[in-house]
């Protein structure tokens, strides 16, 4: 039968072997995360001469698995198709990036946005005007 | 029969068929792009072609080429593949890769052979295509650089419209589909262009952008227009109708509708759709409770007896006539029920009831291309019921069927090849009918007639009638009419078609007796492609007859219940679906007695002129959110079901009239089976077992021959001849709520003759004041090479009853 000491000194060498490294934990929100390039956070509409670029082709809604994309085609006075409604219900989404691999036009993209939290269930329906791609 | 082999399958069939069809036939797909199976071969595309053992060398469009015995095909060798794939390449040489913005994408021909053939890079490069995109017409967008060439457009609508508004014009890369002198788009917007195009070249406007094809269900229903009875497949999405989606293998039509049942579907999730129950407080229309409005109404009936009355639309399902007869009839206590005017169905209630023993026609629509010669009364049977003039057209144009063509003005069908047309002079149709009658019976083309009832007093009573002493009165010329008795008579197989309806006041009881008369002296009864079709307005008016929704003993008709209304003597009106201040004759009549009536309930989907005048307003359903059956014009029985839930707080006049008849102590039918199962006309047809294509109620003829007044018809001197008369853009008055239909005829017009504009100095286009005895209306003048001289002509969709109260020939002045 083995010393049953070894088990909890094994243990104690790992806890004081952190004591001398650079620690993990992050003093958030002071201190901010380092997001990784392809890290999948919110969503944001790409724009284009100073329009989304989005088409409402509605392949995004159609590929997403939650469900939680709304487009809404509208005709422009040029008898063009653009997301006259463009939601994502953020409660829903599985951030899964399967939307952004649908878009034919490069139109949407996942930015490192990760704080999400909010108190009410409508504010986590992000409408086009939020969705805009900030410069 | 001819036996081959295709993918080393053996295949039997007939020697008249294409390889193409073969293959399908064996269960092989051949891919396709130019070719559909109601229009004639054509070979554009070669997305067909297959190797054929004994033509070695070439490759062979499949759909065009016929089979031959021992013929041994190879539908996807290397060879094949290649060569379609080079096809795609080169269509998507040119054209604009619009896929993400395009209608059609989901649903594109172009598209999925694209993706079958892995057509995924070009070898080729060139420009793209830079047509100028045609938005000039409401309802169809014409984008050329979508095009793919493959005719199918020019072709529908030469092969099966008849309407030729669409062709190739120049040459070479330059090829492109366009209109008369490449300007706007001016035809009859039935869409078949738009269903058959296999890209999105030729899309619906009213339904642009508002959903993906993949994202509609799909649900099959009834038309709910007119009596021809086509099936459509509404393309719902978030629980309302977006739009009509083709099919080409439903129903006898092969999916074909017309412009009222493809683009006029918008009355359904319309936004003006009545919300909730309106009652008459202080003078105004209020929103009020459905448990209100119903208890209101029960209270009025209650014990009302002969005092109530009412009035349906034939566009209620038989089984919601059914409860509100037995709502009047039984716990009303009133006979007083009646539809379409009282005088719409009067052919088969009183015409056919007598001449033929049932009030029915005999004769399907799809008789009309079995038949050697069609008999049409009326021109107007193709704007009343387009979908049976298709196929009148696919008629005379691929089986040579003879048509000739009794009208008082000319018309789409008389261009026809070889149509002849007999101008008649306005209202004397019976008189010629009865002409040919008695050229029948004299020059003994009715033998086998002798022994039916009645034909001893037919001929002496039509001696009046000898073609020479009514030519002048028909303005038709005796040897005219006696050719056409001859060449009626001569025809092995002949069909006799008219349409009946609110706007055709001349076609009654008499002129069905006369059409029945001629059927059953040449005895072309009981024979396949032969008989008799009564073409009725709306899409349950047979049911409505079948259901006896006609007055009882001692009730009263729809006339004679207005009148009632005016001296007091019916004090509950219920109006169902009916909106008779614009659709029956006489608006100044119908309106005072709406405002006499003491209580007028109406039952609508919308705030009708009608509802307008109401004390209480029950809104119900549509017929994509209701379960029941419709009965065709030809007695075919067809099922509906809920495409949709109820539009707002509407019920479905089933529960409306059910919980009324509870309320009123009696026992309704619970479900529409147990309705349908009362319905004696339908005793052999089981309302489970109704499937897509319906099933016929049985017609049996006893035929007996009725001779038929011929009422004259005066045109005052110095007047015109006022006829009224359906468009083709509209069906009753329901059509107005539907944006296609109103985006193609928006409002009322006066056709006039050359001859009448030019002496009035009338330029087309112009206002100008109709005047009657009656009352007065400003319509738009249309100068018309159809109309005759003296003749004029307008559509009673939208209140011509402000000049017309019901004659057969109006008189009226009409002035700048
Ligand atoms: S990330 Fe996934 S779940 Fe979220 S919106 Fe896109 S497709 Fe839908
Ligand atoms: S027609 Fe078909 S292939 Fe062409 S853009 Fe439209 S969907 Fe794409
Ligand atoms: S809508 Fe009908 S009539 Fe007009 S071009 Fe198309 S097929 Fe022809
Ligand atoms: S418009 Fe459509 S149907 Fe007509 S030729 Fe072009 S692709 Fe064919
Ligand atoms: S012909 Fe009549 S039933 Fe058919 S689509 Fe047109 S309106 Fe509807
Ligand atoms: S489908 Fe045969 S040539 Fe077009």
């Amino acid at each position: 039968m083995p010393n049953p000491i070894t088990p909890i000194m094994q243990g104690m060498k790992i806890t004081l072997g952190h004591l001398f490294k650079k620690p993990i934990t992050l003093m958030y929100p002071e201190e901010r995360p380092k997001v990784a390039e392809r890290f999948r956070g919110l969503h944001a509409l790409k724009v284009s001469h100073d329009k989304a670029k989005c088409v409402a082709c509605y392949l995004c809604p159609t590929v997403c698995p939650a469900k939680c994309i709304t487009v809404e085609a509208g005709e422009d006075a040029n008898h063009d198709k653009y997301a006259a409604r463009y939601e994502i219900d953020i409660l829903r989404c599985i951030f899964c990036g399967y939307c952004v691999e649908a878009c034919p036009v490069d139109a949407l993209k996942m930015t490192g946005e990760f704080e999400l939290a909010n108190y009410r269930r409508e504010d986590f329906v992000f409408t086009k005007e939020r969705l805009l791609e900030k410069k | 029969m001819v036996t081959l082999t295709i993918d080393d399958k053996q295949v039997q069939v007939e020697k008249d068929a294409t390889i193409y069809e073969a293959a399908k036939a064996a269960g092989i797909n051949i891919p396709i792009l130019c070719h559909d199976k109601k229009l004639k071969p054509f070979g554009a595309c070669r997305m067909c072609l297959v190797e054929v053992e004994q033509m070695k060398g070439r490759l062979i469009p499949a759909c065009t080429t016929p089979v031959t015995e021992g013929m041994i095909v190879r539908s996807s060798t290397p060879p094949v593949e290649k060569a379609r794939k080079l096809v795609l390449e080169l269509l998507l040489l040119n054209h604009p890769l619009d896929c993400p913005v395009c209608d059609k994408g989901g649903d594109c021909d172009l598209q999925n052979l694209a993706y079958d053939h892995k057509v995924n890079v070009n070898r080729l490069n060139d420009e793209k295509f830079h047509h100028v995109i045609d938005y000039n017409n409401p309802l169809i967008e014409r984008d050329q650089n979508r095009c793919v060439l493959c005719g199918k457009c020019v072709r529908i609508c030469d092969e099966i419209v008849s309407r030729g508004a669409l062709t190739f014009i120049s040459r070479g890369i330059e090829t492109k589909i366009g209109t008369e002198f490449d300007g706007p788009l001016s035809c009859e917007f039935c869409g078949s262009c738009i269903s058959v195009c296999p890209v999105g070249a030729l899309l619906a406007r009213p339904f642009k952008f508002k959903s993906r094809f993949w994202a509609l269900q799909k649900k099959t229903s009834v038309c709910g227009y007119c009596g021809t009875g086509c099936s459509v497949t509404l393309g719902v999405k978030d629980n309302k109708v977006l739009t009509t989606v083709y099919d080409e293998n439903q129903g006898f039509h092969n999916g074909q509708l017309c412009v009222r049942g493809r683009f006029g579907y918008q009355f359904i999730s319309s936004d003006k759709r009545l919300k909730s129950p309106l009652i008459r407080k202080n003078g105004q229309l209020v929103e009020a409770g459905w448990d209100e409005a119903l208890e209101l109404v029960a209270n009025r009936l209650k014990g009302a007896g002969a005092s109530a009355a009412a009035l349906a639309t034939p566009r209620m399902t038989n089984e919601e006539l059914v409860l509100l007869k037995q709502l009047m009839t039984q716990q009303v206590g009133s006979a007083n029920i009646d539809h379409s005017a009282g005088y719409a169905h009067a052919a088969l209630t009183e015409g056919l009831a007598k001449s033929f023993g049932v009030a029915a026609a005999p004769s399907s629509i799809l008789d009309i291309q079995k038949s050697d010669l069609l008999l049409v009364i009326k021109s107007d049977a193709y704007e009343t019921h387009p979908v049976v003039g298709f196929e009148i057209n696919l008629a005379v144009k691929n089986k040579g069927v003879d048509l000739q063509i009794l009208s008082d003005k000319r018309g789409k069908l008389g261009k026809l090849p070889k149509a002849n047309t007999l101008l008649h002079k306005p209202g004397s149709e019976v008189a010629l009918l009865n002409a040919i009658a008695k050229v029948l019976i004299d020059e003994n083309l009715a033998g086998a007639a002798a022994s039916v009832t009645g034909y001893a007093e037919l001929a002496a009573g039509l001696a009046a009638f000898a073609p020479e002493q009514v030519a002048a009165q028909c303005g038709v010329s005796a040897d005219a009419i006696k050719q056409l008795a001859r060449t009626y008579a001569a025809a092995e197989k002949a069909l006799i078609v008219f349409p009946v309806g609110l706007a055709y006041p001349a076609h009654t009881a008499q002129l069905a007796h006369a059409a029945a008369n001629l059927a059953i002296l040449a005895g072309k009864l009981g024979k396949e492609g032969s008989g008799l079709l009564v073409l009725q307005e709306k899409n349950n008016s047979q049911g409505a007859v079948d259901v006896g929704f006609v007055p009882g003993n001692g009730g009263m008709t729809a006339q004679q219940i207005l009148d009632g209304c005016l001296s007091g003597s019916i004090k509950t009106l219920l109006v169902a679906g009916e909106n008779p201040v614009v659709s029956y004759p006489g608006q100044s009549k119908v309106k005072d007695a709406l405002q006499k009536v003491d209580f007028l309930v109406v039952a609508d989907l919308f705030l009708t002129e009608t509802a307008q005048q109401a004390d209480v307003v029950l809104p119900v359903c549509s017929y994509a959110e209701k379960e029941g059956t419709y009965t065709a014009t030809d007695r075919r029985v067809q099922k509906v079901t809920p495409a949709i839930p109820a539009v707002g707080q509407s019920r479905t006049e089933f529960t409306v009239y059910g919980d009324l008849i509870r309320a009123l102590g009696g026992q309704a039918p619970t479900t529409p089976a147990d309705a349908f199962a009362q319905i004696p006309a339908y005793a052999g047809i089981e309302y489970a077992a109704l499937a897509d294509d319906g099933a016929f109620a049985p017609v049996a003829v006893k035929p007996a021959l009725v001779l038929p007044v011929a009422a004259a018809t005066q045109v005052e001197a110095g007047k015109i001849a006022l006829l009224t008369g359906a468009a083709l853009y509209h069906c009753g008055t329901m059509s107005h709520y539907g944006e296609g239909t109103v985006a193609a005829c928006p409002e009322g017009y006066l056709e006039l003759s050359y001859a009448d504009a030019a002496r009035l100095q009338i330029a087309d286009g112009v206002e100008v004041t109709v005047a009657s005895n009656e009352g007065s209306i400003t319509l738009q003048a249309r100068i018309s090479l159809r109309m005759p001289e003296g003749v004029a002509f307008a559509p009673y969709h939208f209140a011509i009853n402000q000049v017309w109260s019901g004659a057969v020939v109006t008189s009226v002045t009409v002035s700048k």
